[in-house]
């Protein structure tokens, strides 16, 4: 059992846990980091790493074009290759329905200089040789979307943490967090060890809402299961990620560090939980879906398959900001955009939490807001 | 030169290329669990599941920290065991379908 102080305690060590700690550090604090297993262990170690702009909710597009613009410098910035590439994204219409909607985003999207087209099928076909375009009426596609790697990404923030002063803790359960009065003063862990600070970050993900009862706080997220697989790496023949909305649909990409096909989709009904078994439907009809649009793929062996969750909240964005205890902050409930909006939800909490305010208004992601305004490209 | 000198260029992940070095290198900068260094090294990550590598990692962390192998936490199995191409796993789903 220890007692240590820190200028700012981090519960959380993923993705938003990581970014969000290493830009408070760089803002001169000492920044504390507590992973209840190690770092990567939750959500964002089992993400398959997209990274888009493409969404239609105002504030996650400029979010989301900050976060690409900090994507591309990473690698300087933290002084490790995070394996970002520009592949695009492309969103596969094979319905009017579908077809209207992505023109309505697309609308949205370019008010804020976001370079997207709705591009005919033979074009799909010329960004992705060898898609089976049978019911194609086109996609959404946005050449400036990319992918880049979880871990690679995320251990780069936590030795960046590390050089700057702060600390990483793994096998930290925090099991109580202790107030005087109305404000946050220290959390304590499974193990007997307390930690002081005037600020505690809830990055906590799936587990936002526990972490947030033991502060007395209301955190609507909820963990549903997703499944995602991973191919042996072969030579590059596929650039953007794939998005096929239907409802037997499924979206891969090729790692272009690796080679690797890596992809996943959402079951219809959803699997609410935060379990992580990998199911045997899911390694047979994933398999079908990726060989449908790609046949090429057909020869390609799957190598690993695992399950993970998305944290929803109730209008699929993020819950970032204050709360009702002083000193007590949350971001969570990244409804499966976690990695890719972490560079940038990372410095604006990390502007917020030292400064009051950030540098795009988060308040439309705030914790008591109406929960009215759904993303409709989840 | 003597062989352990030369200890250090073994190649322990025989998919992912990694050498006895880089996994020493990574234990030493604080982590110590065959989780982490799985996920900064891709070690497990490749053809054979971690069959091959994951034991001789659990004694260079045992050597390098004490840790005894029987306390260490082995990344979990993933399914499909061998790999199977998406062509076959796919076609099950179909046949299932058909019948």
């Amino acid at each position: 059992m220890s007692k240590k102080s820190a200028d700012a305690i981090v519960i959380g060590g993923g993705i938003i846990g990581a970014a969000t700690g290493y830009y408070l550090a760089k803002r001169g604090l000492k920044v504390f980091i507590l992973e209840r297993k190690f770092p990567c262990a939750g959500s964002t170690g089992r993400c398959i790493g997209g990274i888009r702009a493409q969404f239609t909710h105002d504030l996650t597009i400029r979010v989301m074009l900050k976060s690409i613009k900090m994507f591309q410098e990473l690698h300087e910035e933290l002084g490790t290759d995070v394996e970002w590439y520009a592949g695009g994204y492309l969103f596969l219409a094979f319905d009017e329905a579908r077809k209207k909607s992505f023109e309505q985003a697309i609308e949205i999207q370019r008010r804020y200089g976001l370079k997207v087209d709705f591009i005919s099928a033979d074009d799909c076909g010329r960004i992705v040789p060898g898609l089976n375009r049978e019911g194609l009426l086109g996609g959404a596609w946005c050449p400036t979307d990319g992918q880049a790697n979880p871990f690679k990404v995320t251990y780069g923030y936590l030795e960046g943490v590390k050089r700057l002063n702060g600390q990483v803790f793994v096998n930290a359960d925090v099991k109580k967090i202790n107030l005087s009065g109305t404000r946050v003063v220290s959390v304590e862990t499974a193990n007997g060890d307390e930690f002081f600070s005037p600020i505690v970050l809830n990055a906590a993900g799936p587990w936002a809402s526990e972490i947030g009862k033991l502060a007395g706080i209301e955190i609507p997220v909820k963990p549903d299961r997703h499944e995602a697989l991973v191919t042996e790496a072969i030579e590059r023949c596929l650039e953007p990620m794939l998005v096929d909305y239907r409802a037997d649909g499924c979206y891969f990409v090729q790692h272009y560090g690796t080679g690797h096909f890596i992809g996943c989709y959402t079951p219809v009904p959803i699997v609410p939980g935060d379990s992580v078994d990998a199911s045997d439907e899911f390694i047979t009809e994933m398999p079908r879906r990726m060989v449908r649009l790609l046949p090429k793929l057909a020869s390609v062996k799957v190598l690993r398959h695992w399950a993970g969750s998305y944290e929803m909240s109730p209008d699929g964005n993020p819950i970032c900001g204050k709360t009702p205890v002083e000193g007590f902050y949350v971001s969570a409930g990244m409804s499966g955009h976690g990695f890719m909006f972490g560079p940038a939800l990372g410095e604006l909490m990390a502007e917020l939490i030292t400064t009051g305010e950030s540098s795009i208004d988060l308040s439309e992601f705030r914790l008591d807001r109406e929960w009215s305004k759904a993303e409709a490209m989840k | 030169m003597s062989s352990k000198k030369r200890s250090g260029f073994r190649v322990v992940c025989r998919c992912e290329e990694v050498t006895e070095d880089e996994v020493r290198a990574v234990i030493r900068n604080g982590y110590h669990s065959l989780e982490e260094i799985k996920r900064i090294l891709r070690t497990g990550m490749g053809h054979c599941g971690g069959r091959g590598c994951l034991k001789v990692i659990a004694r260079l962390i045992e050597e390098e920290t004490g840790i005894p192998i029987a306390l260490q936490k082995f990344p979990s199995s993933r399914p499909p065991l061998k790999p199977i191409p998406l062509g076959q796993l796919g076609s099950y789903r179909n046949e299932q379908e058909e019948r």
